[in-house]
């Protein structure tokens, strides 16, 4: 390893986009060097075992997004990749009752009606809505978004082609699809439905990961970004990625050697070295260089150009609108090590919907305080969680009999506040273990015995994601997934085609269209991209309409 | 008195009126149907008292300052895109306030167009002249946008779907200054500048200019301005009459009955109440069931109280000079708060620290202060509520000018209830419905219901519900009365 090492491309970062990029540049032939910064792959598409025995997907944790043409374009089945889906989920009460999911649309019905009937034809309205949007908008994940400034042939293509999807939806529908897009997620459940928790149980997907409110504009977007995908072709379907999501990250990351590629982890980018305006290579950490006429950066748009390239070689304009990029972290998690299955007293014994995802906010207005709460710098007093036990149906999680379970939770702040002041130094030891002790009062609400089930628990904050996975302020999504930051504005206006000022130069994460999640639509149209450039019209993956 | 007119107006609220002049001056017989004895509706003296835009002719304005007013005493005097200290002294961030002010009043004048026609119609194609005439107008406004130059088009196009304060704070820090905008962006609205979309609301009051005007007479001197137009063009102004129902035959509009058991006819009506009050007078059953369930589903949840103080002398505001005291004085401290202000409402409670909007009137002579409160609840306005309500917004007053608590002489609270119960608006909301991104232009008030036609053949929407929204500036009435006339039913 040395000075004068060589390569076609570089990619910073081996995230599942990097590496999605690294896969279809290997295959094109060019020759291709990941670095990253820790000593394991992935991103935040991992698995690790902090305990022995276990195993936690430590960040992302269900896997839907996952384009399946990506998934069949780099046989990934083929590295190990298998995702097993799950079904159902519940929301419980304080008061002992739950609301329980069924995929099974006669249960489902049953159980709407259970709690209000005239919520069982609404939820055919509703369902039937969001699959129309999905269908909408699957389509574009796979493309690139086009510059409604521009007049270049691509850009116009592209718009031609939004404009031809947008006609075909007929101008009630159009409407309709505008509406949806600017609405709130608690305005369109409202719409739609009368009981508080079924609205509740719904809604959680507007929300996660996101700095807004279940009442602020664009947050039925945000949960359309959460229902787009599939597994094995059921739209809005979750699974699980057998050993977790890292099996994910493994199955590219094995993908890539086979196409001959090179992954060094351990250290990471320190600066990208750019001359005449052109890229010509990264500097790491420890010391070395190596030189690539193309470079790919996977980290967030914000720690690309603010931490790791000299200012000078950025247009101010262009530093300026990367500086107001927001990134806000809003997400916590708890990664738990269980002695055994806990006890749901609410639920009947045995019941699938265990199997799913887990919850206990109870109305709209229940998860706009919890909004409330963070928007002051405080993680919520009571938090809305997505929780769930994968070990019930992979059993490599954890050790036979044991069970490993994971919480996402929704709110908690990047920078806390303490006396008045805001800052993420206020994530000391303290208060890391109070915000845990806070998400397992509201779990015991559901499972009276959990702490004392608990082995062993890896609590993660904004602040932790952004130290080990580098995510700017502990972002999820790598920025928000707010309409000024999606499309042709993400990430920067006029950039959101993977190129960035800095010739040779690519962003490929999650900070690009069409955003995050464990997608690797990012990295796969960035490839399409690059390639292009190279004149490789070498085939990516592309939705058919 | 004549029973055959061309047109009925349902309701004498100034856009009523608009319509009614509008069309009377194209030569249609037009009587305006009100069911309160005087007519203005919510534009009348005891609600709305600025005008961002323009005033009917005959009314004298006076533009006049904004002050930002902070706890600390560092009070910022704002007119349009100027902003300095009320003490003389330079602001530190006059110049970032004022790119961004000059930024965002050249792109709401772009939107102005869109505005003072029907919204983007999307139901004709290309293929019909109607169609074209959109295009064009359409292509207009992208000419507009395009000629921005690349860097200012993008800057657009972004901002257009932010929210306020992430576009404010980007520029300066948090204080009176951006916190005068971001209440501006949400006055009347049940959202808090954090909701995306309230740049775009900030940008429908900028578009004029942005100035501030204050009417002489008051705004029923408004009213009465409009009144007279409708009258002037031929137009009759019947008040002190509602309408109980408009009368359907045979698939199209034939006249209204009203509270007195009497009826008019007509073969086109115009009502200026809310979509669903509308649809109960014309008969549920006239309307397809979605077109039911939009309108009954349409946001409109009143936020917006007013406090009429009756002062027995002049107040004195710390810091602030007697010719200051005249200018609109904003209780606006930050961004952050005028959020904040906004949290209890979602949840049906008062807020903490009320933002509130002031100023001294010409029209109900100089001793009464105007107060406009933002962020209320609609509804459960019990009479303990009331008062400790009045008595929070003359404590707030009070912080700022020491003694005011014992000028007042009388208050006269207006919550949303009272606003709906004196004008039938939906919810008393400011704007019959909310300015929400989902319920503006082609969705505005509903989906298949945005170009004024409502329905029924031969009934329209002319008040603040339809495109383009709220504020006394006549547009909804205006472009109403133009559709009529477009489709030749009266
Ligand atoms: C707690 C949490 C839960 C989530 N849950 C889900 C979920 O259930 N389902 C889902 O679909 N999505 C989920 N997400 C979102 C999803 O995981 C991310 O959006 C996605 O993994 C981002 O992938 P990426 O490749 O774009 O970037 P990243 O995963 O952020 O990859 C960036 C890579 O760059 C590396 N790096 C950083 N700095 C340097 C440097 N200087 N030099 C070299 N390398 C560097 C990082 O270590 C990392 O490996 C979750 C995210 C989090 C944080
Ligand atoms: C507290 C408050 C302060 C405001 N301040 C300002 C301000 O300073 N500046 C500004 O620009 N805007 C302000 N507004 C907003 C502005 O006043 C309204 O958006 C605007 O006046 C609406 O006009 P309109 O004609 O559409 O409806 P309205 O004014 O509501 O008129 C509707 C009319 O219909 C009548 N009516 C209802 N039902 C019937 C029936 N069945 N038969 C006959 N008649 C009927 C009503 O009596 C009423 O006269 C304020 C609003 C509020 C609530």
């Amino acid at each position: 390893m040395g000075q004068h090492d060589r390569y076609d491309a570089i990619i910073a970062g081996a995230g599942h986009n990097g590496l999605t990029t690294a896969c279809y540049l290997a295959r094109a032939g060019l020759k291709v060097l990941v670095v990253e910064k820790n000593d394991w792959i992935g991103g935040a598409a991992v698995s690790r075992s902090l305990h022995e025995g276990w195993t936690y997907s430590n960040c992302s944790y269900v896997c839907s997004l996952l384009r399946r043409e990506i998934v069949r374009d780099l046989d990934l089945p083929k590295f190990g990749l298998q995702v097993i889906p799950y079904e159902g989920g519940a929301t419980f009460t304080a008061n002992g009752d739950y609301f329980a999911y069924h995929s099974d649309h006669d249960a489902l019905r049953r159980e709407i009606a259970r709690h209000e009937p005239r919520d069982v034809d609404a939820y055919d309205r509703f369902s039937q809505t969001v699959i129309r949007q999905c269908r909408f908008i699957r389509p574009f994940l796979l493309r690139s978004a086009p510059d409604p400034t521009s007049f270049k042939i691509n850009d116009l293509q592209e718009l031609l082609y939004l404009v031809k999807r947008a006609h075909g939806l007929g101008p009630r529908e159009l409407a309709e699809t505008l509406r949806f897009w600017t609405m709130s997620i608690g305005d369109f459940l409202d719409e739609h439905f009368e009981n508080d928790l079924i609205k509740a149980h719904l809604a959680g997907s507007g929300i996660i990961g996101t700095g807004l409110g279940v009442y602020s504009p664009g947050t039925a977007y945000v949960l359309l970004h959460h229902y787009m995908g599939d597994v094995d072709g059921a739209i809005g379907a979750w699974g699980f990625a057998r050993g977790g999501m890292g099996a994910i990250s493994k199955a590219l990351g094995d993908c890539f050697e086979a196409a001959g590629g090179t992954i060094f982890t351990g250290s990471g980018v320190e600066r990208f070295l750019v001359e005449g305006g052109k890229i010509i290579g990264v500097a790491l950490d420890n010391g070395d260089e190596y030189r690539a006429p193309i470079v790919a950066s996977n980290m967030d748009v914000k720690r690309t150009f603010l931490e790791h390239t000299d200012a000078k070689d950025l247009p101010e304009d262009f530093t300026r609108a990367v500086k107001r990029f927001k990134i806000r972290g809003s997400s916590g998690k708890l990664n738990i090590a269980l002695d055994a299955l806990p006890d749901f007293p609410a639920a009947p014994k045995g019941a699938n919907f265990l199997r799913g995802d887990l919850h206990a906010s109870e109305s709209l207005a229940e998860l706009e305080r919890a909004y409330d709460d963070w928007k002051e710098g405080r993680w919520s007093a009571n938090p809305y969680f997505d929780m769930l036990i994968p070990s019930q149906i992979d059993p490599t999680m954890a050790p036979p009999g044991k069970h490993m379970m994971t919480v996402f939770v929704q709110y908690a702040p990047y920078a806390l506040e303490k006396d008045g002041v805001c800052s993420g130094e206020n994530w000391t030891e303290e208060a890391k273990k109070a915000f845990a002790e806070t998400v397992f009062d509201k779990i015991e609400q559901v499972c009276p015995d959990i702490r004392s089930k608990v082995v062993h628990a890896e609590i993660r904050t904004p602040r932790d994601i952004e130290r080990e996975v580098g995510l700017t302020e502990g972002n999820i999504f790598q920025g928000e997934l707010t309409f000024d930051q999606l499309l042709f504005n993400r990430p920067v206006p006029g950039y959101a085609n993977y190129a960035t000022p800095i010739e040779g130069m690519y962003l490929v994460g999650s900070s690009a269209h069409p955003g995050g999640g464990v997608m690797a639509a990012p990295g796969a149209n960035a490839a399409r991209e690059i390639l292009k450039k190279l004149g490789k019209g070498a085939a990516v993956a592309a939705e058919a309409a | 008195m004549n029973a055959r007119f061309d047109v009925i107006v349902i309701g004498a609220g100034h856009n009523g009126l608009a319509a009614a002049e509008a069309l009377a001056k194209r030569g249609k017989s037009v009587c305006v149907v009100e069911q309160s004895d005087a007519v203005g509706g919510m534009a009348c003296d005891r609600l709305a008292h600025l005008l961002y835009n323009p005033a009917p002719s005959g009314v004298e304005t006076r533009e006049i300052d904004t002050v930002s007013l902070s706890p600390e005493g560092a009070h910022v005097l704002i007119r349009r895109g100027e902003a300095r200290f009320t003490s003389g002294k330079p602001h530190p961030d006059a110049a970032a306030y004022q790119t961004l002010y000059r930024r965002l009043v050249r792109y709401a004048g772009l939107l102005h167009q869109l505005a003072e026609a029907p919204p983007p119609g999307l139901e004709q194609g290309v293929t019909s002249l109607a169609g074209l005439r959109e295009l064009s107008r359409l292509a207009k406004l992208g000419v507009g946008v395009k000629r921005l130059g690349k860097a200012e088009m993008r800057e657009f196009l972004r901002i257009l779907l932010t929210n306020a304060y992430d576009l404010l704070l980007d520029e300066m820090p948090d204080g009176p200054l951006p916190g005068a905008l971001a209440a501006d962006a949400v006055r009347g609205a049940f959202s808090g500048p954090r909701s995306p979309g309230t740049v775009l609301s900030l940008m429908y009051r900028l578009r004029h200019g942005g100035g501030v005007f204050l009417p002489a007479g008051g705004m029923g001197a408004v009213a009465g301005a409009y009144a007279e137009g409708a009258r002037r063009a031929g137009a009759e102004v019947r008040c002190g009459l509602g309408v109980t129902r408009v009368i359907v035959e045979g698939d199209k509009v034939a006249g209204v009955l009203l509270s007195d058991g009497g009826r008019l006819d007509a073969s086109a009506v115009l009502s200026s109440v809310g979509p669903m009050q509308t649809m109960r007078m014309a008969g549920i059953a006239e309307f397809d069931i979605e077109a039911v369930r939009r309108a009954r589903k349409l946001r409109a949840k009143g936020s917006t109280a007013k406090l009429n103080l009756r002062l027995g002398g002049v107040p004195e505001f710390t810091g602030l000079s007697a010719a200051q005291v005249k200018a609109r004085l904003l209780v606006a401290p930050s961004v952050a708060g005028v959020e904040r202000s906004f949290n209890p409402a979602k949840y049906g409670d008062l807020p903490k620290q009320p933002v509130l909007e002031m100023v001294l009137t010409d029209g109900t002579g100089p001793s009464t202060l105007s107060v406009i409160a933002g962020h209320v609840p609609e509804t459960s306005w019990t009479t303990d509520r009331r008062e400790s309500f009045t008595a929070s917004v003359v404590e707030t007053i009070e912080r700022f000018a020491p003694g005011f608590g014992s000028l007042v002489e009388e208050a006269d609270l207006l919550t949303p209830e009272d606003i709906s119960a004196m004008t039938g608006a939906p919810g008393g909301h400011w704007h019959h419905a909310e300015m929400g991104l989902d319920q503006m232009l082609t969705t505005r008030p509903t989906v298949g219901m945005a170009r004024y036609r409502f329905g029924v053949a031969g009934l329209y929407l002319c008040g603040a519900s339809a495109h383009p929204g709220g504020d006394v500036t006549g547009a909804p009435g205006r472009n109403s009365a133009a559709q009529v006339l477009a489709d030749g039913v009266a």
